[in-house]
């Protein structure tokens, strides 16, 4: 490495580059923290929306069974029907949706069941053709019906629809609890992402502390000692002898200024 | 004392451990980009920054004293510890400041005790990182900074003053270019053919080669959890104990052996009474072994006896089975050998069989001069008479070493430890062992005990590599005017 100047430039572009390289890192790592944060948490969103919205399905659904099994409300089928549907669908939903979908097979195994009780009582023909019952009387005229259907609601429905509601309380309560070790993680990636920042600083002080000892060493230094032995020629006419290693430009500035000496003493003479 | 003319030289150094830091980024970025990517290649950067800085200013030295020597080898085992900690700290989960600090150190200096509860946890990139730490440290960042520094002319023996012993510097005939060489073949070889043998065995690429660099270096990392346990395969405990064997044998003695030459290792006296003890204490365990029923054959009780002789004996720390379970008698041998540990001028740490070979016939000598007051009794190692200054520094070495390991037993039991972990941690550590008893055990860790006590470990093994005395210098005033 050749001239003062260009060391001086490197040990600053150096510093430069390493300050912006470990910008560039953090931010990336800034930029994993925000999206895996963003992540964290629109799943969560999502999943809570969707447990919501299968407890309404259920809540629906369930409304509609008791319209049917008790009063025998005609108009409430497809309502059953829907609501059905739509919970199946929210569960295959928060089962794409899910990180860890084996969570949701207990509640997939409650919902089937909840189907195939309300569908084997509700829309099979065994129920309108019930000798007891005559389907399209109201509910006042049949009152056996009513008893059958609460019954039935009671000791086959309600025992799965509980189970089902159970699952789904509990799959909101995993997304709360599952949070717990996202969380660490983030807090991990959050360390990431500022630890290569503060090892830079650290660096950089150490490297700013050693580039101003070396400009000390060899730029200070030898202009204070060339400047002296000047000053001791000029007062004291002392012989020009500086007393330093020199290099580079000093070296040169050193060798003309004992040239200039020598030709202002040939002129002299 | 020239400070830049030892950060220049130090700096070298910290390009050389760059460099490691670089090829494990590679091994990072070939796998997939893994999570050890980017804190490698930031703290390549940091660390070439920093090593590179003091050589755009500071010329080539034509001289070097022998105080800057011993600076430049210290300095270079310290803050290549210090830069070292840089991919742990970036890389975070089970590193702390401490803890990182911890485990660079104890690569650097080839140690090989750790505090990670879960190894195979970390990336591959990261696990090449913590091995090569070992790799470096196992022959020395002397080494490289004696490759690097082709020009220093006669001034080039003072920094070898401190890595090698005196011993091991009286045994090599050679000028320092031929010692690097042979350093560098011998070294190199045996880490080649390791990793060969273990990968005919049946181990994978990444998992030999990190296992034959930290074998060759008597260092003891490992990149799995249980160690060479994991395998359960006589063939590569072989092997394994075959490279850290002949790693823990003067190095200038195994090339002139491969050479032919008259000075070779079949006619060393060191090395027959190093040879010697391993049979009889693997002979002494087995059979302790056998009779406490822990292994039901005696070929099994040979074969773990055998590797934990040799694993421990020659500083390097490697586990095949929980020795806390073992016998006391063969509890009490394991802990003899860690702290004789085995021949100067190869990796291993510890006292070194060189001394103690010295030690007990300086011993004899007191015990002949007793009974024959007139007597002139040379003691002689090889047939070659030694010199008192030489005498009395192993005695006064020996005896500083157990202090320091009874200073340390009784820091550590101030802090709660019990008194096997205490003194085992401190023999371990002070040894360049690794893993001692108790909580420190073969299948044990270092994670759980105070960070206090990791520092206070920490500096032991730096201590412990750099021949206690080279170290303590450098908190001397004195020494820096």
């Amino acid at each position: 490495m050749k001239g003062i100047g260009s060391r001086v430039t490197i040990g600053f572009l150096s510093i430069v580059v390493l300050l912006f390289a470990s910008g560039v890192i953090s931010l990336f790592e800034l930029g994993n923290l925000s999206n895996d944060t963003e992540t964290i948490l629109s799943t969560s969103r999502r999943n809570l929306e969707l447990a919501k919205d299968m407890l309404s399905c259920a809540h629906e659904h369930s409304q509609a069974t008791i319209h049917i099994a008790l009063f025998d409300d005609e108009s409430q089928r497809d309502v059953c029907r829907r609501a059905m549907s739509d919970l199946e669908g929210k569960l295959a939903a928060a089962r794409n949706e899910a990180l860890d979908a084996s969570r949701l097979d207990s509640l997939s195994v409650s919902v089937t069941r909840l189907r195939e009780v309300s569908e084997s009582y509700l829309f099979t023909p065994t129920l309108l053709t019930t000798d007891t019952l005559v389907v399209s009387k109201p509910i006042a005229i049949n009152d056996s019906f009513a008893a059958s259907g609460k019954k039935w609601y009671n000791e086959q429905y309600k025992v799965v629809y509980d189970d089902m509601v159970d699952q789904i309380q509990s799959f909101m309560t995993h997304i709360h609890s599952s949070l717990a070790p996202r969380a660490e993680q983030l807090n991990k990636n959050a360390y990431r992402s500022v630890a290569p920042v503060l090892i830079s600083l650290v660096v950089m002080i150490a490297i700013v502390l050693m580039f101003y000892y070396f400009i000390r060493v060899y730029c200070v230094n030898p202009i204070v000692r060339t400047n002296q032995a000047l000053s001791d020629f000029l007062t004291y006419r002392l012989p020009f002898n500086v007393k330093a290693d020199l290099r580079d430009e000093f070296k040169e500035l050193a060798d003309n200024i004992e040239k200039l000496i020598g030709i202002s003493r040939l002129k002299n003479s | 004392m020239r400070a830049s003319v030892i950060l220049r030289y130090v700096g070298s150094v910290m390009l050389c451990v760059s460099a490691f830091m670089l090829v494990s980024a590679v091994i990072s970025y070939i796998n997939n980009i893994d999570s050890g990517f980017y804190p490698l290649l930031l703290s390549a950067l940091l660390t070439l920054t920093l090593g590179a800085f003091p050589m755009l200013f500071v010329p080539r030295a034509t001289s070097i004293s022998n105080k800057e020597g011993f600076s430049i080898v210290v300095g270079s085992w310290v803050l290549a510890s210090v830069v070292g900690m840089f991919p742990y700290l970036i890389w975070g989960g089970e590193f702390t400041l401490i803890n990182a600090w911890f485990e660079s150190v104890s690569g650097f200096t080839a140690t090989g005790a750790t505090i990670l509860n879960d190894i195979e946890q970390l990336p591959q990139g990261l696990l090449f990182y913590r091995t090569s730490t070992n790799w470096i440290g196992g022959v020395g960042v002397v080494m490289f900074a004696l490759v690097i520094l082709p020009s220093l002319g006669t001034s080039r023996m003072s920094l070898s003053n401190v890595e090698l012993s005196s011993l091991a510097r009286d045994n090599y005939r050679y000028r320092t270019q031929v010692i690097v060489r042979i350093l560098l073949v011998v070294y190199v070889g045996l880490t080649v053919v390791t990793t060969l043998a273990l990968k005919a065995a049946g181990v994978r690429w990444f998992d030999a080669l990190n296992h034959a660099m930290s074998a060759c270096a008597t260092a003891g990392f490992s990149t799995k959890n249980a160690s060479i346990a994991f395998y359960d395969n006589a063939i590569v405990e072989m092997i394994l104990a075959g490279a850290m064997l002949i790693s823990s044998i003067h190095f200038g003695l195994i090339y002139a052996t491969f050479l032919g030459k008259k000075n070779n290792i079949f006619r060393s006296e060191v090395v027959r009474t190093y040879i010697v003890i391993v049979v009889i204490s693997t002979l002494f365990i087995a059979t302790s072994l056998y009779g406490a029923d822990i292994f039901p054959t005696v070929w099994e009780s040979l074969r773990y006896s055998f590797f934990q002789v040799v694993s421990l004996f020659t500083s390097t720390g490697y586990a095949t089975a929980d020795t806390n379970l073992w016998p006391p008698f063969a509890i009490v041998i394991l802990i003899f050998v860690s702290i004789i540990c085995a021949c100067a001028g190869s990796t291993s740490g510890g006292i070194k069989i060189d001394r103690a070979l010295i030690f007990c016939k300086i011993l004899w000598a007191r015990i002949r001069r007793q009974q024959h007051p007139n007597a002139v009794i040379r003691i002689r190692v090889d047939g070659v008479a030694q010199d008192s200054d030489l005498l009395n520094s192993v005695v006064v070495f020996i005896v500083a070493y157990l202090a320091l390991i009874f200073m340390a037993t009784f820091t550590n039991t101030l802090f709660g430890q019990d008194i096997m972990t205490a003194f085992t941690s401190s023999v371990a550590c002070l040894g360049n062992v690794g893993p001692g008893f108790g909580e420190v055990g073969s299948m044990g860790n270092y994670a759980e005990i105070p960070a206090i006590l990791k520092l206070q470990d920490s500096f032991l093994m730096l201590m412990g590599r750099l021949e206690i005395f080279g170290f303590i210098q450098l908190f001397f005033l004195k020494w820096w005017k």
